[in-house]
């Protein structure tokens, strides 16, 4: 038997601590055989199957670990096994090599941005297509039900009030080419939701006495409000919500694993303004749709606007315009802003 | 570098008792060359490649962290972390989808994940115990779902009636509940911790809280007096400043709070434990290093938009392990893990069907 090379370092028998100062070698069969230095006694010899080599990290030995469980490591931290496969040290020439570093620097923040702000949307989207109707149907009712019991009183508006926003959400209902059929509208009074409406994923739609009432001299205002609410069933965006934060939470989750306190405070943070961000997007589109069918239903778009001003003006007690930092923290859009999109919209 | 292992005898004899230190010996530019480039292939590979990168990192750390020379080895490979990954993930989503889908079924499943988290935790800390390794020895984890039903679970919820009054007393079970089902080559952990020492260090801790919000809300009166006195500045600026303000107390008053208590419990904790006949440990944190650590890591972090981390964790892990020291005796020598050493194969091939650690980290 020939030895090719002897390499110095230190053997362990399975499960044991002692510790021996040997040499390793190698022939040229693939045999590897491990003697003490002090003895000379042979400590180990294995062939090929019964060791591999550890993990190359910059850095670090490389190891052989037998396959009874003994050990031998080099000194030398910048030793490599000339048997070692050629993929074994791939890794660690990537994560050692200039070029690769500073591509990993540029490419990272760009692909981790397109995943959150144009992969995830659209897989969401897609998501929604496996979601069965009657799974939607019952989100909706359970949720309706759980609200009914907590923040919902019956409405208090006279009936002819009543009737007329009935009469113009029907004529809407039957002008427009809706995908969803069963859309129910109810009103209630609701101090814990104050002048507001929102839609369930199942086709309900509630809008408050507050908002009724706020609006009642512009019934058109009101329907661009329930077109609004209808944009957000139509684009199924109580599911792509959900989607996007589970997909927002696991990229966050794997990619970044569990970083200790502060970190992880960071992290919590970042993940709530992507929310948000998330949350802000669908409403741009509710209020395109909006817009849209109200120029379907032959009234003007400056309704929308009515609506938000007279929102604006019923909750803003100071003129004084929202901090620029601040519109990160809201799950809507600036009121100004979306003013601003329905006067312009042609 | 000088190895131990070069006295005359074979295998080295070392009978006597002596002091030891925990060296750490990684870079944080050698380190954040690994981070960089397994976050890249992390996501080009959708998440598959964080497995391996999570196998790649602890290795570095474990390797390059020493006693007498010798490092701590990793044993799990990037599969056993990647089936773990993937149950997580599964689970994750089906209590996030049936949360939506119901508000009782989210409260029904809330309490099925209270129950099932004791499993969830002792399965993670008999994996990761079993996966360290220090001169060829393994650690174990001993504790059962039962301990970890009572210590994790009901003795933290029962404090609650207590007003939190008992809660030292619960972390003191808790740490007493891992630290003495952790052995070394089938030694047991030992520890001898005082409820009293877990008292003072929350009480410490809850007075450096109250120092800082008094001293926030002497400053916050003082600044608000003086916009008054002078006129100067809008109600925006001031809702501004008053929420940067408050946030910025808020994570002080924590960090503090938090570093405080980590030093002393953990200085408490590693002087009365010890693996009987093998080893004495020894802990000199002191607060205010550690809390400069803490925030000039964490400035670094958000400043750099968090290309800063690797140099953060290098540093963290050097001082934590600059801050640690043993008195080991002459039978960590001689150590045999019997279990260890019949159980032959490559070790984790002997592994069973359940042998994940189910964690998304």
């Amino acid at each position: 038997m020939f030895a090719v090379k002897a390499v110095s370092g230190q053997f362990q028998q399975a499960g044991s601590s002692a510790l021996y100062a040997a040499t390793a070698s190698l022939t040229d069969e693939g045999k590897l055989l491990i003697q003490c230095v002090n003895t000379a006694a042979v400590l180990a010899e294995v062939a090929r199957p019964d060791y591999r080599f550890g993990t190359v990290l910059p850095g670090l030995p490389v190891e052989v670990q037998l396959r009874s469980g003994g050990i031998f490591r080099p000194d030398d931290a910048s030793w490599r096994w000339p048997q070692q496969t050629a993929g074994s040290g791939m890794a660690a020439a990537l994560e050692s090599n200039r070029l690769s570093i500073l591509a990993a620097v540029l490419l990272s923040p760009l692909l981790l941005w397109w995943i959150i702000v144009d992969l995830m949307p659209m897989l969401a989207s897609a998501s929604v297509l496996l979601v069965p109707d009657h799974i939607k149907q019952k989100m909706g009712e359970e949720t309706f039900y759980t609200l009914q019991k907590t923040a919902l009183q019956p409405t208090q508006l006279p009936a002819t009030q009543q009737a007329t926003v009935n009469y113009h959400w029907q004529m809407a209902l039957q002008k427009l080419p809706l995908q969803q059929k069963n859309y129910q509208l109810y009103m209630y009074q609701s101090e814990f939701f104050g002048a507001n409406a929102f839609a369930l994923p199942n086709g309900t739609v509630v809008i408050t006495d507050e908002l009724v009432n706020l609006l009642q001299h512009n019934p058109d205002a009101i329907v661009a409000v329930l077109l609004h609410e209808i944009g957000h069933v139509e684009g199924q965006h109580s599911v792509r919500l959900v989607a996007q934060s589970l997909g927002a939470t696991l990229v966050i989750g794997i990619l970044f694993g569990n970083p200790d306190g502060v970190a992880d405070l960071l992290l919590g943070s970042g993940s709530v303004l992507l929310q948000n961000a998330f949350s802000r997007d669908m409403e741009r589109e509710a209020d395109q749709f909006a817009l849209k069918q109200l120029k379907t239903l032959g009234k003007s778009p400056t309704a929308f606007a009515d609506a938000m001003s007279a929102l604006l003006s019923s909750k803003e007690t100071s003129p004084e315009s929202e901090p620029a930092l601040l519109k990160y923290l809201s799950t809507h859009p600036a009121t100004r802003e979306r003013i601003e999109q329905a006067r312009q919209h042609q | 570098m000088d190895n131990i292992a070069s006295s005359d005898s074979s295998p080295i004899e070392t009978t006597r008792q002596r002091p030891a230190k925990v060296q750490f010996s990684g870079q944080a530019g050698e380190f954040f060359g690994i981070w960089i480039v397994n976050l890249l292939l992390s996501i080009v590979t959708l998440g598959i490649y964080s497995a391996w990168a999570k196998v790649r990192t602890t290795q570095y750390f474990y390797g390059h962290t020493r006693i007498e020379q010798q490092p701590f080895r990793y044993l799990a490979t990037p599969m056993q972390i990647l089936k773990g990954r993937i149950i997580a993930v599964i689970i994750f989503a089906l209590f996030t989808v049936a949360s939506m889908l119901s508000p009782v079924l989210a409260v029904l499943l809330a309490m099925l994940f209270m129950f099932a988290s004791p499993w969830l935790i002792v399965q993670s800390l008999k994996f990761n115990m079993r996966m360290t390794s220090y001169r060829n020895v393994r650690f174990a984890f001993h504790g059962d779902y039962v301990g970890a039903l009572k210590y994790f679970v009901l003795l933290p919820v029962l404090s609650v009636f207590t007003l939190y009054l008992a809660m030292p007393w619960v972390l003191k079970k808790i740490d007493h509940f891992i630290c003495t089902n952790i052995s070394f080559g089938g030694v047991k952990m030992q520890v001898n911790t005082d409820t009293s020492s877990y008292y003072i260090a929350a009480l410490v801790a809850a007075a450096a809280v109250f120092g800082v919000m008094t001293v926030a809300a002497i400053i916050g009166v003082v600044l608000i007096g003086i916009m008054a006195a002078t006129g100067a500045g809008s109600a925006g600026a001031a809702i501004f400043l008053g929420s940067a303000g408050f946030f910025i107390m808020y994570f002080f008053a924590f960090t503090l709070s938090a570093a405080i208590y980590h030093c002393m419990i953990r200085n408490h904790l590693f002087e009365r434990t010890e693996l009987p006949e093998v080893a004495k440990f020894k802990s000199k944190m002191e607060v205010m290093p550690y809390l400069l650590l803490t925030v000039t890591n964490l400035l670094a972090i958000v400043l750099t938009l968090g290309l800063a981390y690797p140099w953060a964790k290098v540093r963290k892990t050097a001082y934590l392990a600059s801050v640690t020291e043993l008195l080991i005796y002459p039978k960590a020598d001689t150590l045999v893990d019997e279990q260890q050493a019949d159980s032959g194969a490559f070790g984790e091939e002997a592994a069973g069907l359940f042998d994940v650690d189910v964690s998304l980290a």
